[in-house]
């Protein structure tokens, strides 16, 4: 089966590799967003005063790529782990560590050695958490992140919350030198070096994805999803859960240690209040359902959103009683609530056929006059939840009569 | 290179060995350990009002929020506001702290305290009634995930809402407050001088509000519909319990407590940005070590967690933190229902 364009069911699909083949509409997507990617710096430079910043999108999708990983879990086995900073961080730290103490300066070697230490530390928690299911899940992958968290932020020899610089620290070389290369370029964090380092990232991304696609293909992930949805039929039908379970786990710690090594290398300073506090477990979670956690390149999408909503949100800034205050949170809540509310499949899902954008967007081509009514609803929808919390309130207080 | 960074690591190990075993003598002092001890008990009543609303809302509604320590950290900012009306020299100020210890007016300020402590947790029932009804309830027939991202997105939100008001500095009472709290003598009439009576009117007011919650949930009519509904919603429904109600309450009850605790907390120390993430990650810690849902197991895993956590402060402080986790893993391993089952049958 070559690259080639092939008519199914009055469609037009784009082979891209065997088992590969996208429609029209995502073919031209995805041409359009790795477009978008690549050319990165002139676009950020173009951009000139406009809010688009190569460094949040490089956390974006650094993020992303963990999100990815988690989403392996969460769409396919059905499980919500929040704890999946500690795979980003043990990625993270494991560059830092090697570049530090040990002076290891090629990417590749530090990145295959962040993949072995993340495959090792999704090995030992998931072989403690995956026989729980549910919210006790999410709960305790949750508790062993902030234990990870707690430790390392008590450790001297890591930096305590300060974290650790990814540099070598050598006598009698400049601060420049003594940064990580890649390919024999020296990674400065200069425009020129980081224009590489973005390519290479995206590279690896792409065999990620390449790679994710695969493996969600396969009779192994067709096999997860029987898990997914329901548990006791799948090993009836003599799947061997535990064990399947535990592969998605490691993979999925697998991709969080990729882009917590990238991470490293990009921002070359490592701290735990960035890559593994319970929150980044929180965004790596919600970026998942921003892009829609039933997509596969959603998680990327959704990470790259929230990073350049947050970089965005963070520079309004409201007086309060209290003297100003950033309300980056707030706005990134309120998104997050209006994902939950309106388009619970998230960017991705919502664009595609099905999804509720979509869908709208037919149903007003043909007939434009429904905007009315769609406004009147939301109103109404609000202004019930309304009277709803107060008859609670009352009844609460001064019972039913 | 590598060798000696090797050998620094094995000294750094050696150096943190001894240190724990210096720690170790040092905890073993008597009033330490008394001291510490007493201090732990003080924070373990803390980490159950947060966990015991935590551990019922889980139970009833199944509803895992991630929303409830900022609901404690907003007790204490609002009891902060409260207390600072209440108590002082101000036009609505009941009375102002008494400058030397008099059994009467000194017993009387503490309860103007429990009073402020009250109505800023009182001013929580109506937020936590607004949570429920507006936003959670649409989402209990949807996918768990959903859940775990609308109560995230409402701790940014208040969070976001507690800078907002607040600032993002600490807030706290004034001096003059805690000095005529301690100035009642309570430890120090058994000849312990370590334990501020600060601590006392903590530990007192926790256990009573403790003692009536399970009170509450074994003998009262409400109570025991509470628990119905958690052992057979379906059941209960049947006869004639209103299940959307219930969960309201519940949750009512839940950001009651959590704002209760948070107030009792302001007393002693001050409110600040971060307070609500650590109270929420350790009271999850609770909820495992103790077993999902159960109220019983919910005080035992606060005072295991809060003595530990004390004791690891003079121990080695660098594992003060990673202490409780450690325990839960421990509990995971050895008991992974947590060491109380569920709950309903029993309070």
């Amino acid at each position: 089966m070559t690259p080639g364009i092939s008519r199914e069911d009055g469609q037009l699909k784009i082979r891209i590799m065997k088992g590969m083949e996208l429609t029209v509409r995502e073919t031209l997507g995805l041409v359009a967003g790795l477009v978008i990617l690549f050319n990165l710096p002139t676009i950020t430079t173009l951009a000139g005063d406009l809010p688009i910043r190569q460094r949040p999108i490089y956390r974006g999708i650094v993020f992303g790529l963990a999100a990815v990983g988690l989403n392996l879990l969460l769409r396919h086995s059905e499980l919500v782990s929040f704890g999946h900073a500690a795979f980003f961080g043990t990625g993270a730290y494991t560059v830092a560590v090697l570049v530090s103490d040990y002076q290891v300066k090629s990417a590749t070697v530090l990145l295959v050695a962040a993949i072995v230490a993340a495959t090792l530390m999704a090995a030992l928690i998931g072989y403690f958490t995956l026989p729980h299911t549910g919210l006790y899940f999410a709960l305790i992958t949750l508790a062993f992140g902030q234990l990870l968290f707690s430790i390392v932020k008590g450790q001297r020899a890591l930096g305590g919350t300060d974290g650790i610089s990814v540099r070598t620290g050598e006598a009698g070389v400049t601060i420049l030198e003594q940064f990580p290369t890649l390919f024999g370029i020296q990674l400065t964090g200069q425009e020129v070096p980081n224009t590489i380092l973005l390519w290479f990232t995206l590279v690896v991304v792409i065999i990620s994805m390449l790679v994710m696609y695969r493996i969600v293909k396969s009779p192994f992930g067709r096999a997860l999803d029987a898990i997914g949805q329901e548990r006791t039929r799948a090993r009836f039908l003599g799947l061997p859960v535990k064990r399947y379970v535990w592969a998605a786990f490691i993979i999925s710690g697998i991709y969080g240690g990729i882009g917590g090594g990238l991470f490293a290398l990009y921002f070359r300073s490592v701290a735990p209040g960035e890559t593994l506090q319970v929150f980044v477990s929180g965004d790596i979670l919600y970026m998942a359902i921003l892009g829609g956690f039933g997509t596969l390149t959603g998680p990327l999408i959704g990470g790259i959103v929230l990073e350049t909503l947050a970089n965005i949100a963070n520079e309004v800034v409201f007086t309060g009683p209290a003297g100003e205050t950033q309300m980056g949170r707030f706005i990134t809540g309120a998104v997050l609530l209006l994902i939950v509310f309106v388009f619970p499949k998230g960017i991705v899902g919502s664009l595609k056929p099905g999804g509720r954008v979509f869908e709208g967007a037919k149903t007003l081509k043909n007939d434009p006059t429904v905007a009315g009514p769609w406004f009147r609803q939301f109103g109404q929808v609000t202004v019930e939840a309304a009277k709803r919390s107060v008859k609670n309130v009352r009844y609460l207080l001064f019972g039913v009569k | 290179m590598v060798t000696s960074s090797i050998a620094l690591l094995e000294a750094n190990s050696v150096l943190l060995q001894s240190g724990i075993i210096e720690g170790l003598q040092n905890l073993l002092q008597p009033d330490t350990f008394i001291v510490q001890t007493i201090n732990g008990i003080r924070f373990g009543f803390i980490l159950f009002l947060i966990a015991a609303g935590l551990t019922v809302i889980l139970g009833i509604l199944d509803v895992l929020n991630l929303a409830h320590g900022e609901l404690y950290a907003l007790g204490a900012y609002v009891a902060a506001s409260v207390g600072g009306f209440l108590v002082g020299e101000g036009t609505a100020a009941i009375m102002a702290p008494p400058s030397s210890f008099d059994p009467v007016t000194s017993f009387a300020f503490v309860g103007v305290l429990i009073l402020a402590a009250l109505i800023s947790a009182l001013i929580l029932v109506p937020i936590g009634v607004v949570m429920e009804t507006v936003f959670i309830r649409p989402i209990y027939e949807r996918d768990q995930v959903y859940q775990l991202v609308l109560t995230f997105a409402l701790l940014l939100i208040i969070a976001n809402m507690i800078e907002f008001i607040w600032g993002s500095n600490p807030q706290k009472l004034d001096l003059s407050t805690k000095t005529a709290v301690n100035d009642i003598p309570t430890f120090e009439l058994l000849g312990l001088s370590g334990v501020p009576s600060i601590v006392t009117l903590i530990m007192v007011v926790s256990l009573v509000v403790g003692v009536g919650l399970f009170y509450f949930f074994s003998k009262t009519k409400t109570g025991r519909i509470i628990r119905a509904t958690a052992i057979d919603r379906e059941m209960a429904t049947a006869l004639g319990v209103s299940p959307d109600r219930t969960f309201t309450l519940v949750f009512a009850l839940g950001a009651f407590l959590a704002g209760f605790g948070g107030a009792m907390e302001l007393v002693r120390t001050a409110a600040n940005p971060g307070m609500g993430e650590s109270a929420l990650v350790l009271s999850f810690v609770v909820i495992v070590v103790g077993g999902l849902g159960s109220l019983r197991g919910a005080v035992v895993g606060a005072l295991v967690i809060g003595v530990l956590q004390n004791w690891m402060t003079v121990v080695e402080p660098s594992l003060e933190s990673a202490a409780p986790f450690a325990v839960m893993v421990i509990v995971l391993l050895v008991k992974p229902e947590g060491l109380f089952g569920t709950w309903g049958e029993r309070t």
